[in-house]
């Protein structure tokens, strides 16, 4: 934990706070957090000390980009207002958050992900954003609707968004030149055409190159995409009943199933989640679900393939996109709710939330950003952000962060041949229908 | 009425000495600094130790989601265990990996100790490097552990090609995923054993040894004659820790497998941390430790009786 604490003198801090006051008023930009600071009329009324704890800015980068960029911006507007971080990842905030709640030290501001924020608003643990005015309305015009929706339950706002990580198709140009294919696969057939086509082994059988690598991506973040793109969706249209084993879920199991079984387009164990290089990267796939941010990999392990990496939207009945996300909360027990309305407020801003996003390779999700140097220098996140309209995202239930964690071995459990495609699913169901009636 | 005068001192003192103690004073003043020495000791245990214990019980029969008050639901997490498959298979993986990390790691460790016992060049070194796996953090090891399972560019299939063995899988096939983590465990669990035992063999009175060689006992009738049965002690206390050990295993599934695939690996422990930090279901972890505690309190109750551990 970093102790971050002002050194502003207040005489200084008040004039900076004055000056960022009249830039607010005067410059009408629509950034949450200036006019957060319009509305309190006075920055320095909002004060207190308060926790941050945030899964995003992660290691030195992150740090840095945090402690000497932003919060001292933030200290200019809201010199009153200390603000303590605590550093997490995505893996560890669960436990941090588990153990916040249950001993009633629960962070002031809180960073969460895409399908959490159904469990803690529906618990109490959040606080209702409209109350301390901001609106779903006013936040309608700076996101998508579907992008929103992550930080709403039942018709309130408790979240902002921050910035988002999606999942799609992406191909090696080249390889996929070698084979004759000039253009991505526009549906689920042709996925399988190309994927057959650009698989490659030795004489002795041993997999070189995956027509279509699987295996490096979250398999439940996998199975989303095609499940998405297959027309099928997580849950029913009113959250009450599991959807994902419906006859389209079923079958984009089955596609992905028989992409590795019958097809033989990727062996199990040719790579992974926790592999150092991404398959794409180094030749051993040709196409892959890819992660926005490996254009930042790329660009550190392999830049002379700039122009050869291909994004493509992920087709069957529909263009399939997933996305997560981070999204910043404010506590329903905040001592200080303005000084962390006011944080949140500035994190999810356009200037914070665009250096942030620029960190760590990700996806702005304010749509205003599109036109940013850096999305625009971006093939990958420009690629998610000028199609989010077909993105889908996960949770929408309380209980979703008990769900998701069953995915993964029911889907392993399929594509290894345990279980049929509708097994895997309809147990998983079975599980999902047990904790929603808990 | 007479009125005696005031005595001497000294008869004073004598008359002290004569009278009778109102109490037991040496008695009482060892009983109270007997308590005083076990106080932190006992406020430890009973602060950190009985309250959990107890807390952990009564939990185990609600409905605690961290979020609200635990609800009481009896018998329902129990209920709700017994008919859940993964926790089943999460209990049977928890066994068959105890079955084999703790026999093998004990026989490989009482041999090594025997070998380290002998007056060797170099032996401190070895005694290290032995005890090396056993305080470092189970996280690098299973770092290192992962490259070399790795299927692509791992040590074991380098190795293994230059037979002409086809690769393998280590981690990623369900078949060989717990005997991989198995082999782990087993590596990483002999430094400690090894030491206990070696300490208990430095215990042993060489005259019996003397003995038996006058006797005309070879070195391997001496090693399950007089070495093993006189460590008895010492494997009783090894098997003990070892089995608790082993039940309690998590950091190694959490680096090297996360419990797949598909549940290969998962283990009771990270079960529980599953359900009380993935799931938030805090009244299941702790039926689930409850379930968990109790295997353990059977089998040391069962070595207890094989080992004749009782036994001074």
């Amino acid at each position: 934990m970093k102790k971050e604490t002002r050194r502003v003198k207040a005489s200084l801090a008040a004039g900076a706070a004055a000056f960022s006051l009249v830039l607010v008023a005067c410059g009408g930009t629509d950034n949450g957090s200036e006019a957060r600071g319009d509305a309190n009329s006075g920055d320095s009324e909002v004060s207190g000390d308060i926790t941050l704890l945030t899964p995003i800015y992660e290691g030195n980068e992150g740090k840095q980009l945090l402690e000497e960029e932003l919060l001292p911006q933030f200290y200019e507007q809201y010199p009153e207002v200390t603000v303590t971080v605590d550093y997490t990842n995505f893996g560890s905030l669960n436990e941090k958050l588990t153990t916040a709640v249950a001993s009633g030290l629960v962070p002031d501001v809180m960073m969460m992900g895409v399908g959490w924020i159904e469990a803690f608003a529906s618990n109490g643990v959040l606080a209702d954003l409209g109350e301390h005015g901001v609106t779903i309305d006013e936040l309608s015009g700076d996101f998508t609707p579907e992008i929103l929706e992550g930080g709403v339950w039942e018709g309130d706002l408790y979240a902002v968004p921050i910035m988002l990580d999606t999942r799609f198709g992406i191909a090696r140009k080249d390889i996929l030149a070698e084979a004759g294919f000039t253009e991505p696969p526009g549906s689920f057939e042709e996925l399988r055409e190309y994927a057959i086509a650009l698989t490659e082994r030795s004489d002795s059988g041993e997999l070189e190159r995956a027509g279509f690598d699987l295996l490096s991506m979250d398999l439940r973040q996998m199975y989303e995409v095609f499940l998405f793109a297959n027309g099928g969706s997580l849950f029913n249209d009113d959250y009450t009943e599991p959807a994902f084993n419906s006859p389209e879920g079923v079958e984009a199991l089955q596609f992905l199933v028989d992409l590795v079984q019958e097809d033989e387009v990727e062996d199990i164990g040719f790579s992974s989640t926790d592999i150092d290089v991404h398959p794409l990267l180094n030749g051993r796939a040709a196409m892959a679900v890819g992660h926005n941010n490996l254009w930042i990999q790329l660009q550190e392990a392999a830049p002379e393939l700039a122009d050869e990496l291909m994004p493509f939207s992920i087709t069957g009945t529909q263009p399939g996109m997933f996305f997560g996300g981070t999204l910043a909360t404010v506590s329903s027990g905040s001592s200080h709710p303005e000084a962390a309305m006011a944080l949140v407020e500035f994190l999810a801003g356009e200037e914070a939330a665009l250096a942030a996003n620029e960190q760590r390779g990700n996806v702005p999700a304010r749509t205003a950003l599109l036109d940013s140097e850096y999305v625009q220098s971006n093939p990958l996140v420009q690629f998610a952000m000028e199609n989010l309209d077909v993105a889908q995202r996960e949770g929408g239930v309380p209980q979703w962060l008990e769900i998701r964690g069953d995915f993964t071995p029911a889907v392993e459990s399929a594509l290894l041949g345990q279980k049929t495609a509708q097994e895997a699913l309809d147990d998983l169901a079975d599980g999902a229908r047990a904790a929603m009636d808990r | 009425m007479t009125i005696k005068p005031p005595g001497t001192a000294s008869e004073a003192a004598s008359a002290a000495r004569r009278r009778p103690r109102r109490s037991i004073p040496a008695g009482r003043k060892l009983r109270r600094a007997g308590w005083l020495m076990v106080a932190p000791a006992l406020a430890h245990t009973i602060l950190w130790i009985a309250i959990p214990v107890l807390a952990t019980l009564v939990l185990s029969f609600t409905d605690y989601q961290v979020f609200r008050a635990p609800r009481w639901v009896a018998l329902e997490n129990y209920v709700e265990l017994w008919n859940d498959d993964v926790f089943r298979k999460a209990t049977w993986n928890t066994i068959v990996y105890t079955f084999f990390t703790v026999p093998v790691s004990m026989a490989v460790a009482v041999v090594i100790a025997v070998l380290l016992n002998q007056k060797l060049r170099g032996r401190t070194i070895y005694r290290a490097a032995f005890f090396l796996p056993q305080v470092t953090a189970t996280v690098a090891i299973a770092m290192v552990w992962l490259w070399m399972y790795n299927p692509q560019y791992g040590l074991l299939n380098g190795l293994l090609s230059m037979v002409g063995v086809p690769r393998q899988i280590w981690l990623g096939d369900p078949s060989l995923a717990l005997w991989s983590v198995i082999a782990v465990g087993i590596w990483q669990g002999i430094g400690m054993k090894m030491l206990i035992y070696l300490a208990a063999l430095q215990n042993i009175d060489q005259n019996l040894y003397e003995a038996a060689s006058i006797d005309g006992a070879s070195k391997v009738q001496q090693f399950f004659s007089i070495t093993l049965p006189m460590l008895k002690p010492a494997t009783f206390f090894v098997f003990v820790i070892s089995i608790i050990g082993a039940f309690q295993v998590f950091d190694q599934i959490y680096v090297l497998t996360d419990g797949g695939p598909a549940n290969a690996t998962t283990m009771m422990t990270y079960e529980v941390y599953r359900s009380a930090f993935q799931n938030f279901r805090m009244g299941m972890a702790c039926a689930q430790s409850v379930v968990l505690f109790a295997f353990l309190i059977v089998l040391t109750v069962i070595n207890r009786r094989l080992t004749g551990g009782d036994e001074k």
